[in-house]
């Protein structure tokens, strides 16, 4: 491979980290209000929202981006292809990431929420200053996990012609006519990505086995 | 004009699920006063107390804290959450798991409600919350974090937490149950040096030489209903009623 299929390469590596950062970003904190407004138990929204995680969960990746990218155009909306497939990603990682959320909240100890309601705590502050930092670091973990299956489920977004560093693959070989190269540096990357996902998902079950105790 | 009581409970009553915990309960705790809870397990001992701070909302009767009603507005209606919060804040409670924040160290598990529920400084609630812990015995264990710490060591902090808010009352229940027997006594010895200091306090405990020594009033608490309530001098050795007698003779040992 020569320089200009490594630029290339690296463009798709590039492709891939923006377009997944900001699912995965959106998608975490999308997770956490959507299982905030489950736990509250809304009448009718709580059924619509569990409605939407089994069907976000349960449909294909690439079926989710094909949807989105020709239905949208139907409704009057003109989706370019990075933002139709950033929404693809979004709409799949949230569901999962509410689920951890809701997970974390349902498991938490009811004995801290009375010892901060106790001593004069509102809800909020409870929430704020005991609840939320506890679980973020427990969920952490789940989170790190979902987003590394968000990385490697990522190349979906190839089907409706978003340039990935799966897809970026293809065209240097069709110059090079040598398929396996690009894939091997390819296959490189995405564990170079997701080796540093792994690294931080440690270094959180280590913070979350203190608090375990 | 007559004091005002810490805690006035008025015609207290209870359910859970159609069965009746509590009674028709009334009690009177004024400043100063060590008030012992006693009775036999499920008898609402802790169903009292909890109702006390509004963590159990009362079915009927009403509850003041120095003349102010907890729960209710002065318009009648449910108090807002914030007006709620600002009522528990002058009560202090102690749990028998203790209920430590595990993700805060020992300080920061002191300083975290004055600093968010009063607004204190940071540096003011650090200086009384290392008055605190000196006067508990866990000033050298400050940066260490619960689950490093012994269960007397973590009921010890966690009543120092509750000391921090400056409660006008304190409520206790079981601090002790939960330790091994050898923790106790550096439990016990803690909230007998705040009724020396003249602390307001409800206390819920099985330590029987316990309540003798420290409470004005011992309270006694049988299905929902208090059968008797009198000075400890008297409740222990001259009890009134048959069901009292016999709940001694089980719980004291006979020296
Ligand atoms: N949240 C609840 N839901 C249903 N029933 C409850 C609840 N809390 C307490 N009870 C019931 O109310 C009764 C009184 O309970 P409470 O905890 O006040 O007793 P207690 O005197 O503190 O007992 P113990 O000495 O075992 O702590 C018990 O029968 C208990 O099962
Ligand atoms: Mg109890």
């Amino acid at each position: 491979m020569d320089s200009s299929a490594w630029g290339l390469l690296v463009q798709g590596a590039w492709t891939t980290l923006w377009i997944s950062g900001i699912s995965i970003a959106i998608g975490v904190v999308m997770g956490l209000l959507i299982a905030l407004l489950r736990v509250a138990k809304i009448p009718v929204l709580h059924q619509l929202l569990g409605v939407y995680i089994s069907l976000a969960r349960a449909t294909p990746l690439v079926t989710l981006v094909l949807f989105i990218f020709l239905t949208a155009p139907t409704m009057g909306v003109n989706l370019n292809r990075n933002v139709a497939g950033i929404i693809a990603l979004t709409l799949n990682t949230t569901a999962f990431n509410a689920e951890i959320w809701r997970s974390a909240f349902n498991n938490f100890s009811k004995e801290q929420r009375e010892a901060a309601l106790a001593i004069g705590m509102t809800p909020w502050v409870y929430f704020r200053r005991i609840m939320l930092p506890q679980i973020t670091i427990t969920s952490l973990p789940g989170l790190v996990n979902e987003m590394s299956f968000l990385i490697k489920g990522s190349p979906a977004i190839a089907v409706i012609g978003v340039v990935d560093l799966t897809r970026v693959t293809n065209r240097i070989s069709a110059v090079t006519y040598d398929p396996l190269p690009p894939i091997l540096a390819a296959a490189a990357l995405y564990m170079l990505i997701i080796s540093l996902l792994v690294w931080l998902q440690r270094v959180a079950e280590r913070k979350a086995s203190r608090l375990a105790v | 004009m007559p004091e005002t009581a810490a805690v006035s409970i008025r015609k207290l009553s209870k359910s859970f699920d159609g069965t009746e915990v509590l009674r028709d309960v009334s009690l009177e705790v004024q400043t100063g006063e060590v008030v012992s809870i006693l009775g036999s397990s499920g008898s609402g001992k802790s169903t009292l107390l909890r109702c006390i701070n509004w963590l159990e909302r009362p079915d009927h009767g009403d509850i003041r804290i120095d003349g102010d009603r907890i729960g209710v507005s002065d318009s009648g209606k449910p108090m807002s959450r914030r007006e709620l919060a600002g009522m528990r804040a002058r009560l202090g409670m102690v749990f028998q798991g203790f209920n430590l924040w595990p993700h805060l160290s020992v300080l920061r598990n002191v300083t975290e409600a004055p600093i968010h529920v009063q607004g204190v400084s940071k540096a003011e609630a650090e200086e009384r919350a290392m008055a605190l812990l000196e006067k508990v015995g866990m000033v050298d264990k400050r940066n260490d974090y619960p689950y490093t710490l012994s269960g007397g060591q973590k009921q010890r902090v966690a009543i120092a937490r509750a000391l921090a808010m400056q409660p006008k009352v304190m409520l206790f229940d079981e601090p002790t149950s939960a330790l091994d027997p050898e923790l106790v006594g550096e439990v016990l010895g803690v909230i007998k040096d705040l009724s020396k200091e003249g602390y307001t306090m409800v206390l819920v405990t099985h330590e029987m030489e316990f309540a003798r020594a420290v409470s004005d009033q011992v309270v006694f608490l049988d299905k929902g209903i208090i059968i008797e309530k009198s000075h400890p001098s008297e409740f222990f050795v001259n009890p009134k009623t048959e069901r009292v007698r016999r709940f001694l003779e089980l719980e004291v040992p006979v020296a």
